[in-house]
């Protein structure tokens, strides 16, 4: 028993430490870009260069600048609160990734579940009069229809995969596209665009001009004057709730098997079609959690004619999850991280020289850097594995699978990042 | 002096982290004899031969060729040094024709061209020397596996290889094939050439080797004299235990009528004709029916129409119940199977031990309550049967699959086949790849499961598993049965005629 307690120990140490020295690499290189772009620009000089690496480093504990134009830091309540609020989608589009991939399928259609969802909650939240129904029920109607939305254009490659053995990372990139012309089809012949503030083109109405918002709980009192809400608590919630899906019942059980082996699935009478298309459908549930959560927020406005571009949040959840090495819990951690690197973007436009977009350059590096936590943790589990090679005297080339995956996703995860640029 | 040995591997040591894979073994082998290579799954003779391929690098010990110490560094050295080897797994390109597979790599050239008309006529005088039947100009997809080993062997011989390896070479033949394999190899030694022969087969070792290395464990237990030997000896020292090599069974007491299949067709995959093409017959409780047939002869399909892995059209009644149309969680309620595949579909790799005794029955209320898997039931369970069956694995119920070797994966997926207790095992091919330790113990377990009163249909490739282990033997040819015999009605030599589709039985029936 204790043998088995420490090897469960030693696999999952070896998940986490393979994930923090990536990140520690990541910031790394993200600290020498910074440098280098500094010493290459004439406006930036070598302190500022140096306060630039503090920034990438620390730039949620960033306070601003005291009198004598230093750099300060110490608990800045906005920052912290709006990278909890940024966190949200991210952790559940990781967490929507992430799930998918313990069934053996690659949502690479989170961007598309993601707008699906929005669109739903948008249309529930903003249509529904609240002088008819308490704000409240609308904004529960809204989260579970934008749920709902995105399951079912998740289900949409899982069924093209399950009945006709789609590809469905093809499928995924074509409801993408499908969904991003569809939604701004739907808004622009809605009633829902913003025309009250006559300064604003292209953007729909926020849902508390409808009364609609995501309760607080509290959190706006410790994180006073940020945009934080729930959100990032239901987040944590659902991580949970899929963990528990995942790992202890009969139903994550078959949809990993499917996902693991679905020949020996089906031997075993495992109905695999239904499984692929449940696990693409609830993929799909957790990115249309995260559009509505965002937009149920009350003060975040949606840009509608999305017809030329992706949400980005869709395609960082496929980092996130990487990070995570697709644990559901793992995804709170790695979204959260994800989230701090997007303030600490913003933190370094406000306080130096730098442009925003080295921000996007170093996120970059991280996401390369997150393919890596699984190559390092092969090379860790690397001993392990030769041991069990050289016992098993069998199929060399079956056990090499964890490497493409890792691979793969790496370089879909590169296409993406070369996308949003 | 030239040495007595053409090649000689002296205190061979190689080591993998955390286990010894050859442990100091020396291995001599004579100019002109043949020396069979004998050991269970893992007790690292394809190690061995990876160290004489130059694959791997030995830790301590050299290689000599001639007496002199050669440096093996990759197969191009080996394949300098005349060094050839048949591969289990042909190592051929399936979209070539048998002449460009059989010069790849060995290309006469001018001026950049390949000749090919000189390479035919060589080829062409050497296949009428050895009676090497092989279509020259078919592409490799379409020929038969033993045309392929012909073709591997003209490949070695093209070269002029003088150290001919074979690595279980046996296993996808027919009877008539092996004999005459074994009388080329006798060609090749009295020609002077010297053959390495790696088998688990027995019975193959006694009729052609001069000599046999044992090895157990990744150790060198010792060289003997064929000649000075028996079956029995040798598989004592390979397994280190003795070995009970026949099959024990008592006469089949059959009973009633467990599986019922009537003018059963399966569509194929790879053609437009039907893989199996209505079959009939039936098998009743503590009986054995072996179906056998050369591998590729509509089998594998007969058992997924049977198993439900595959449409299927023709009707099957199992227990009374017509399941024809059932799904595979269905039949499976009194039907257990033993796959073909274990990779594919007898396990799920990535899965723990335990998660794998489960596959089938995690839904029964025994190992869930309320949608939620208990883990100590299963736990318990796994654990209760890893011992009955003694599945060997690193960390016991929690290893994944992955990590266990051949044997221990087939104890497993045996183990909770057997202890589903359905009155119908299907069993395909349940010791291919097995050494005789294992082989032993699932053949008794099955001769066991019969005696209480289980009917079994098992798939066998292997002819001395179809002899000795079954009741009543269907033939399988091209997707038909073509003959059906009573244990003791039938000889290996003519079931052999039949497996190859000289013989068909409805025809003698006509007479």
């Amino acid at each position: 028993m204790k043998s088995r307690e420490s090897f469960r120990n030693s696999d999952s140490f070896r998940t986490l430490i393979s994930s923090l020295i990536s990140i520690l690499i990541g910031l790394l290189a993200g600290a020498v870009i910074i440098f280098i772009v500094g010493l290459t620009n004439s406006s930036i000089s070598f302190s500022g260069a140096v306060e630039g690496i503090k920034i990438v480093l620390f730039g949620v504990f960033s306070t601003g600048r005291s009198a004598g134009g230093a750099l300060s830091f110490g608990f800045n309540p906005v920052n912290m609160g709006n990278l909890f609020f940024r966190a949200a989608p991210l952790v559940l589009t990781g967490l929507s990734v992430a799930v998918a991939n313990k069934t053996g399928l690659f949502n690479i259609g989170a961007p598309g579940q993601y707008l699906a969802g929005t669109c739903a909650s948008l249309f529930i939240a903003l249509s529904i009069p609240s002088s008819r129904m308490a704000p409240g029920l609308i904004w529960l109607l809204a989260l579970l229809g934008g749920m709902l939305a995105g399951a079912l254009w998740g289900s949409i490659p899982g069924m093209l995969k399950a009945m006709l053995n789609m590809n469905e990372v093809i499928a995924c990139i074509m409801t993408n596209w499908i969904a991003a012309n569809l939604v701004t089809w739907l808004f622009d012949i809605s009633k829902l665009k913003n025309t009250a503030e006559g300064t604003k083109t292209g953007y729909i109405y926020k849902t508390t001009y409808n009364g609609v918002a995501t309760p607080k709980f509290g959190l706006d009192k410790i994180f006073a004057g940020s945009q934080i809400n729930g959100g990032i608590i239901i987040a944590m919630i659902l991580c949970v709730i899929m963990y528990v899906v995942m790992e202890k019942t009969t139903f994550g059980f078959q949809l990993k098997a499917c996902g693991a082996n679905r020949y020996a699935a089906k031997y075993a009478g495992i109905k695999d079609r239904r499984n692929i298309i449940l696990s693409m459908a609830m993929a799909g549930a957790m990115a249309g959690a995260a559009g509505s959560l965002y937009y149920l927020s009350g003060n975040t406005e949606f840009f509608w004619s999305t017809y030329q571009s992706l949400p980005a949040e869709g395609f960082t959840g496929i980092a996130v999850a990487l990070l995570a090495v697709n644990n559901p819990i793992g995804v709170i951690f790695s979204g959260i991280f994800m989230s701090m690197l997007n303030i600490s973007g913003m933190q370094l436009t406000y306080l130096t020289a730098y442009n925003e977009y080295i921000t996007d350059v170093i996120i970059a590096v991280i996401v390369y850097m997150s393919a890596f936590s699984l190559i390092i943790r092969t090379m860790l589990a690397g001993r392990k594995k030769n041991i069990a090679g050289a016992n098993a005297n069998a199929e060399p080339g079956k056990r090499e699978q964890t490497l493409p995956d890792a691979r793969e996703m790496a370089s879909s995860s590169a296409a993406v990042k070369e996308k949003e640029a | 002096m030239p040495s007595e040995y053409i090649i000689e591997m002296l205190h061979i040591t190689k080591v993998f982290p955390g286990i010894i894979a050859n442990d100091d073994i020396t291995l001599q082998l004579r100019r002109g004899e043949i020396h069979a290579l004998l050991g269970e799954n893992g007790a690292g003779k394809s190690t061995l031969m990876s160290v004489l391929f130059g694959l791997y690098q030995p830790e301590a010990g050299e290689i000599r060729k001639n007496g002199e110490k050669v440096e093996i560094n990759d197969p191009n050295d080996a394949t300098a040094l005349g060094i050839g080897m048949v591969h289990q797994h042909f190592k051929l390109v399936d979209v070539f024709t048998v002449l460009d597979n059989i010069i790849l790599g060995a290309e006469t050239t001018k001026l950049g061209f390949v000749q090919k008309k000189e390479a035919r006529k060589r080829i062409e005088a050497l296949s009428e020397k050895y009676g090497l039947r092989v279509d020259l100009d078919a592409k490799v997809e379409d020929i038969t596996v033993g045309m392929q080993q012909r073709v591997e062997i003209l490949k070695m011989l093209y070269r002029n290889n003088e150290i001919l390896i074979f690595d279980e070479p046996t296993a996808v033949l027919t009877p008539q094939e092996i004999d005459e394999l074994m009388q080329m190899m006798k060609d090749f030694a009295a020609e002077g050439k010297s053959i390495l022969f790696i088998t688990h087969k027995l019975n193959e070792i006694m009729a052609v080797s001069d000599r046999v290395s044992v090895l157990r464990k990744g150790k060198y237990i010792g060289t003997v004299n064929t000649r000075d030997t028996n079956a029995q000896e040798l598989s004592n020292m390979m397994v280190g235990r003795p070995v009970q090599l026949q099959v024990s069974k008592t006469p089949a007491q059959p009973g009633e009528e467990v599986l019922k299949v009537e003018d059963l067709s399966v569509a194929s995959h790879i053609h437009k004709r039907n893989a199996v093409n209505g079959v009939s017959f039936s098998v009743r409780s503590g009986e054995i029916v072996c179906i056998a047939g050369i591998d590729g002869n509509g089998q594998t399909e007969l058992i997924y129409g049977l198993t439900g892995l595959d449409k299927s059209s023709g009707r099957v009644t199992l227990c009374g119940h017509d399941i024809s149309r059932a799904s595979i969680s269905k039949r499976g309620e009194e039907m257990s199977h033993i796959p073909e595949d274990r990779h594919k579909h007898g396990l799920v790799l990535d899965f723990s031990l335990e998660q794998n005794m489960v596959l089938q029955r995690f839904n029964e209320p025994r190992f869930q309550s309320g949608g939620f898997i208990k883990n100590d039931a299963v736990r318990e369970y796994a654990e209760g049967l890893i011992s009955k069956f003694d599945v060997r694995s690193g960390q016991g119920p929690v290893t994944r699959a992955r990590a266990m070797s051949g044997g221990n994966q087939q104890k497993a997926i045996i183990a909770r086949e057997l202890d589903r207790d359905k009155p119908l095992i299907v069993a395909v091919q349940p010791t291919r790849g097995l050494d005789v330790g294992a082989i032993e113990f699932i053949h008794s377990e099955l001769v066991a499961e019969r005696d209480r009163g289980k009917a079994i249909l098992l798939v066998s490739l292997e002819l001395e598993e179809v002899m000795s282990l079954s009741d009543r033997i269907l033939v399988m040819y091209e997707g038909e049965i073509v003959g059906e015999f009573l244990q003791g009605q039938v000889s290996a030599e003519e079931l052999g005629l039949y497996m190859a589709g000289a013989k068909k039985q409805g025809e003698a029936a006509a007479e």
